[in-house]
């Protein structure tokens, strides 16, 4: 059964690098054509204006709506950020061709070569954004990454498809620190796994504290280190872990209003990526730190901050937190006006969070 | 009440020896600016009278270059002016209050009063001479070293000595201390603007730092003269008035000897004698061509019925023209005697004008400009006199009533703008081309307007990019050709070029911009006594606001030129750039081998490129 499940994967990735590349041959043609006959070329770009941000609640995150602004090289104003998304296509279709990678800031220095002049890295990165959105693929598609890494742990054997490891095996409980989730591991096809569950944790100081206490083993589960709000790339390692390998993914973090947060992009993305699909994980659970946790697990606290208790009326204007566990928890936040990490389990010793914390929220995720 | 108090009469140069600040001679810095400024406006005026395209040559050098400012300096101006004649040199150098500039019409000075301020402020401070050399018929010069008796008000000539030479002009040299260090920007600024504004005249500067300005003509033909004229009106006040009266009515003359012989000479009679018939028929045939005086005195015998035999025997003591009786002094027989006269006689008429002055209408219409007969009518019915009122008879309240109903008359013309001098559009724009080299220029002359009775015309100009430095508006203001050169904050040019929205007009903030306006006037409102701004009265601000927005609109216009022109350049330049790039990335993308043709696109692409977001 897993042999066939394995097909299958390596039938989808090959279908995706394939439609991508016709995606971009289509473009190029489109352009090519227009030049021909004299036809100013244009892209359309979907509009990611907040106006044009809106929640999708059968698909469970947030998408682009309708709105879409033409940028064309007829115009004068906007034609130098037409041939900059031109040129970005252009490299990222020699990045997928040759499976090459890139950083964004990559991207920025890359461009000097062929005379695009991006002013500074913030406004490359936005014509990355620009060309993820008139893909509709994500710039991790087109072999471009950002710098922020997270890290991975567990039973779990994956295959490299980057040149010069292709075949390669490797398993990701060969090294206690885990693993980085970079571009070799985003592209490499996932082999099997004897794990069940999938524990996404904030930060990386638990991360170690549970591969030492051998949760891995324990709960049969796959470690990932989110460090802090889940870079793409490790979205989409947990969205493939979900759908590929069928595991249940559970999300642990601070007990305060960001930790919520960073549960809720995991589940539901975030705003800024609502150009793209595919980064969401709809059934991933949060078990906690909830704000409830902190009166019955009796958690010593630090108090929030100005900016904290904004952050919450923020939230609960957000169409995601108007029911349920979502809601009530912000409300919590809001009453107490205090927080805990997850390192305040260690007032009643080091293993506290592994030996009880943990199995009593995994008993009650089931319910949820 | 022991005290003693004494009263003594001061000469006008101790006057001014003793307020010496009131006229621009407070301190050394500004006292050599003021001494410059004298000299070179009274050079330029003096060749603006005569017609002669001005050379004018300034020169300050120091008496120890090594001693540290504050120190004696020499200053020398010269001109190629009319020069002065011999007799009166030493008299217009030497005695304040001496000038040839009194008259209603616009010059740069008044009544060269300042020229003689700095002469007298040098000799306080070095106690040296003045040299003057003057040449009035480009033959003779006359060299004086001259002295100023402060408390005779008089000049004491040291030296004098005659050359020959061959042109004429004046070059005047004083020794005063200054302060070159600080006054020497302000100087500099000086020369560069009046040069700009008297684009007919050669001015040249030779610095005490041996740094040498030169400003060649830039134009060749002097703008029209100004004529002096009659007072409007509006602009005359209680005392002109009285001035006025004074100047036109004849006091009745002595009947002396020397009057008598005056008579005779005039209707021929040098050596024979008449009977008193035998004169009267004569000075009826001549009358035409008699003086004033003679006729004063021909009706007066008419009435004594005398020769001039007799005549020389009394002693004329009253003329009562309302009585109609006319008393006299006979020697021979030690009595006085009054007669009548007949109201019906020409020679009673004769005599009242005289004594009584003219009629209030023929006054106005004669004396006054803009007012002619209807006008006159009119108002003295408004003001509520007689129109056969005779000056002379008026009394101090009727001068001032009439003084009061002159300003508040409504329908008087307004005042004749040819006592006005304005430098004229075309030389305005040769000379703002020739120093700023601009891209754009637009210049105005607006017509002549008046306020308060004093006729004013504003002239403008406006100068675009070029050789002009970006950095924002650079305001240069004149007033009768002179440069106002300080305190612009609260100028009325300044008000009206701040408060005009220049986006408007497409110009940004920093563009490189020039304005120079010249106001014009009999009266400039200088708002303080340095003389450096103009008071923003209705009428000057509303010509100086319509004078810049004609610029401003002009400058609109070639800026849209301008601007249509660098976007399409712009936008040619962009297309030759991306169009190329864009060539390239699409056919990699696509796989083609060959690049589109995209040439044609560049060419086209003038008139389909939209330019706007």
């Amino acid at each position: 059964m897993k042999q066939k499940r394995k097909e299958s994967l390596e039938k989808s990735a090959e279908e995706k690098r394939k439609s991508l590349a016709k995606l971009l041959t289509n473009k190029g043609l489109e352009i090519y054509e227009d030049i021909e006959k004299g036809k100013f070329p244009s892209f359309s770009v979907p509009s990611r204006s907040v106006s044009n941000i809106v929640y999708d609640k059968k698909l469970r995150q947030y998408i682009l709506g309708p709105n879409a602004s033409l940028r064309s090289s007829r115009n004068m104003s906007q034609l130098r950020s037409f041939t900059q998304l031109m040129w970005l296509a252009f490299f990222a279709n020699r990045l997928v061709n040759e499976k090459k990678s890139s950083t964004l800031r990559d991207i920025y220095y890359s461009s000097q070569a062929f005379e695009i002049d991006f002013e500074d890295q913030p406004e490359s990165d936005n014509i990355i954004v620009d060309l993820e959105a008139v893909l509709a693929r994500p710039r991790e598609d087109l072999h471009i990454f950002p710098e922020e890494r997270s890290s991975v742990f567990g039973d779990l054997t994956i295959e490299y498809t980057v040149p010069g490891y292709e075949g390669k095996r490797s398993n990701l409980s060969d090294h206690p620190d885990g693993y980085l989730i970079g571009p070799s591991l985003s592209s490499a096809e996932l082999v099997d796994t004897s794990a069940e569950l999938v524990i996404a944790i904030e930060k990386g100081g638990l991360f170690t504290r549970f591969v030492e206490e051998k949760v891995d083993k324990k709960f049969k589960a796959i470690i990932i280190d989110t460090a802090g709000q889940a870079p793409r790339s490790t979205r989409y390692l947990l969205k493939r872990l979900h759908d590929q390998l069928g595991l249940p993914v559970v999300i642990l973090t601070d007990g305060d209003v960001y930790g919520e947060h960073i549960a809720m992009v995991i589940k539901s993305g975030s705003a800024n990526a609502a150009h793209l699909r595919e980064l969401t994980v709809p059934d991933a659970k949060w078990l906690g730190v909830w704000a409830t946790d902190i009166e019955k697990y009796k958690l010593p606290t630090i108090p929030m901050t100005e900016s904290d208790i904004k952050r919450i009326s923020d939230l609960q204007k957000d169409p995601r937190y108007q029911e349920g566990n979502w809601k009530k928890q912000l409300e919590v936040f809001k009453e107490i006006k205090r927080k805990a990490e997850l390192e305040a389990f260690s007032k009643y010793g080091l293993t506290n969070i592994t030996d009880k914390y943990l199995p009593e929220k995994l008993e009650l995720a089931k319910s949820l | 009440m022991s005290s003693k108090e004494t009263f003594d009469q001061i000469s006008p140069s101790e006057f001014f020896y003793r307020n010496r600040d009131l006229a621009g001679f407070s301190n050394p810095t500004r006292s050599l600016y003021t001494a410059v400024r004298e000299f070179v406006e009274n050079a330029l005026d003096a060749c603006d009278q005569k017609g002669i395209l001005p050379d004018v040559h300034l020169s300050i050098k120091a008496v120890d270059p090594e001693q540290p400012d504050p120190k004696p300096y020499i200053l020398t101006v010269k001109d190629n002016g009319p020069g002065i004649e011999s007799k009166h040199v030493p008299l217009a150098f030497g005695t304040v209050l001496y000038g040839s500039k009194f008259g209603l019409k616009q010059a740069r000075g008044m009544f060269g009063l300042g020229a003689t301020m700095a002469i007298l402020y040098g000799q306080i401070t070095t106690n040296k001479p003045v040299y003057v050399k003057s040449s009035s018929d480009g033959k003779i010069q006359d060299e004086f070293e001259m002295m100023l008796d402060i408390q005779k008000n008089k000049p004491v000539i040291l030296k004098h000595e005659t050359r020959e030479t061959s042109k004429t002009g004046l070059s005047v040299s004083i020794c005063l201390e200054g302060d070159y260090s600080k006054a020497g920007q302000k100087i500099r600024d000086y020369v560069y603007q009046t040069s700009l504004i008297t684009p007919y005249a050669t001015m040249t500067f030779d610095d005490p730092k041996d740094e040498k300005f030169r400003y060649t003509k830039i134009v060749r033909t002097m703008p029209p003269a100004p004529t002096i004229i009659n007072p409007h009106p509006y602009g005359v006040d209680v005392e002109t008035i009285k001035r006025m009266v004074t100047d036109s009515k004849f006091s009745i003359p002595t009947v002396d000897n020397k009057m008598i012989e005056k008579v005779r000479s005039e209707l021929g009679l040098k050596k024979k004698d008449l009977s008193h018939t035998e004169i009267m028929d004569r000075a009826k045939k001549r009358w035409s061509a008699l003086s004033r005086n003679v006729r004063v005195v021909i009706a007066v015998m008419s009435f004594l019925k005398m020769d001039f035999d007799k005549l020389s025997k009394v002693r004329i003591d009253d003329i009562d023209v309302s009585n109609k009786k006319l008393s006299y002094w006979d020697f021979g027989e030690s009595k006085s005697f009054t007669i009548d006269m007949n109201p019906d006689s020409d020679y009673y008429r004769q005599l009242a004008n005289t004594v009584q002055g003219e009629m209030l209408v023929s006054f106005l219409t004669k004396r006054f400009q803009r007012v002619g007969r209807t006008t006159a009518e009119k108002f003295v019915e408004f003001a509520g006199f007689k129109p056969e009122k005779r000056i002379g008879t008026m009394t101090n309240q009727e001068l001032v009533k009439l003084s009061d109903s002159l300003l508040k008359f409504p329908t008087f013309l307004s005042p004749d703008p040819s006592c006005l001098a304005p430098l004229g559009e075309e030389p305005l724009e040769k000379g703002m081309k020739a120093f700023f080299n601009p891209d754009f220029i637009a210049v105005i002359q607006r017509g002549a307007s008046a306020y308060s009775g004093f006729p004013f015309v504003v002239e403008m100009g406006i100068a675009y990019g070029g050789a002009i430095p970006p950095g924002g508006t650079k305001v240069y203001r004149f007033a009768n050709r002179i440069p106002l050169l300080y305190d612009e904050g609260s100028d009325v040019v300044l008000k009206v070029v701040n408060e005009t929205d220049w986006t408007r007009y497409k110009v940004k903030g920093d563009s490189p911009l020039v304005i120079v306006s010249h106001i014009c006037s009999t009266r400039i409102p200088y708002k303080t006594v340095g003389k450096e701004n103009v008071a923003d009265r209705p009428e000057i601000e509303r010509e100086l606001r319509l004078g810049l927005q004609f610029l401003a609109r002009k400058l609109s216009s070639y800026m849209s030129k301008r601007g249509q022109a660098e976007m399409a350049k712009k936008r040619a330049n962009l297309y030759s750039k991306y169009l190329p790039l864009i060539a390239m990335f699409c056919t990699e993308l696509a796989g083609k081998k060959k690049e589109p043709d995209y040439k044609k696109m560049l060419k086209e692409g003038g008139d389909t490129i939209e330019t706007e977001a």
